[in-house]
């Protein structure tokens, strides 16, 4: 009797899990610029301009709602699973790389100076419309992030009808964050973003080969519960791939 | 203007970030397609896939990590 619960579970848990972690990245990137923006030019600028996006935002996910429930179930897996595979297997590979060093590290602290820095210049050769400037800054940036939080909710949401759950943990991460944001005023550069970004690349990764098979006719034993199989599986893969690259750096110099 | 040009490189970069890696996922998934279309039982397939993305991930990261390496 419980196992449709624990199936049910099991894959709403790495869903949510996922994009909450996913979302939080996100959220945490276009905080940094709408706090740059607020601290150049006043919050007016910065929260009009993130509105907006919201606004837009808003009309993408009704749009894609109403395609989305037209598109046979299997295709839809297929889609989302390669476009997951792209994402997530893009993100684990920068993650791994990160975690070996061969990549810097994302630093919210440089990209909030770097924004500072970028909205400074822009106001030095424009005089007029620097709200302008400043609200279209924060503009993109909520946007292009929040396509990015659009498309994993429903990437880890569709397949399952899990959409509803999937938005709950993306609008989990950005109460998390503004909360955190409006207590410190600061860039949220505590956050353990090349952490967060390697297990969400496991866990998309590991949603992408699930719903691709599926979408090709792979019947998986197990069914939902392989899931857990292939997260373990890319967990460990880029972990390994992690320590393997780091071990050349570490040799002593002769 | 800017700002669609903007959103179509985030896209852009969501999806095809690394050429390398996005050729080799879309190629080995329309390999395993084409395998069960031809009779390949749908099971050993899925692992096939499942063993392939981890391989492509390894593959790729290791010569993307070199080719870092010899660049700095």
């Amino acid at each position: 009797m419980m196992l449709p619960a624990i199936v049910t579970w099991s894959v709403a848990a790495p869903a949510v899990g996922a994009a909450f972690a996913a979302s939080l990245v996100e959220v945490v990137e276009a905080f940094t610029i709408v706090l740059a923006v607020s601290a150049l030019r006043g919050w007016r600028p910065a929260v009009s301009g993130a509105a907006a996006a919201l606004v837009l935002l808003g009309a993408i996910v009704l749009l894609l709602g109403s395609v989305l429930d037209r598109v046979p179930l299997h295709w839809l897996q297929l889609v989302i699973g390669v476009l997951l595979l792209l994402f997530g297997m893009g993100w684990l590979r920068k993650a791994i790389l990160r975690a070996a060093g061969a990549l810097p590290l994302h630093d919210e602290n440089a990209a909030f100076a770097a924004e500072r820095a970028a909205l400074a210049e822009a106001a030095k050769r424009r005089d007029t419309s620097l709200d302008w400037i400043a609200a279209m800054a924060a503009f993109k940036a909520v946007l292009l992030e929040g396509l990015e939080v659009i498309f994993i909710v429903i990437a880890v949401g569709a397949g399952r009808g899990l959409l509803g759950a999937a938005a709950l943990g993306a609008l989990a991460a950005c109460v998390a964050v503004l909360a955190v944001g409006a207590v410190i005023h600061r860039p949220l550069s505590r956050v353990p973003e090349n952490t967060l970004k390697f297990g969400v690349g496991v866990m998309l990764s590991a949603f992408g080969v699930f719903w691709t098979g599926e979408g090709l006719g792979v019947g998986w034993p197990g069914q939902d519960l392989m899931l857990f199989v292939f997260v373990a599986l890319f967990l460990a893969a880029g972990i390994g791939m992690s320590a393997l690259l780091r071990r050349p750096a570490r040799e002593p110099a002769r | 203007m800017t700002v669609l040009l903007d959103v179509l490189k985030e896209l852009r970069g969501m999806f095809l970030a690394d050429a390398k890696l996005s050729c080799a996922i879309l190629g080995f998934v329309a390999l395993i397609a084409l395998l069960i279309h031809d009779g390949l039982d749908p099971t050993i397939a899925g692992f096939a896939l499942l063993a392939g993305c981890l391989t492509i991930l390894a593959v790729v990261t290791a010569i993307e990590s070199r080719h870092l390496v010899r660049k700095n």
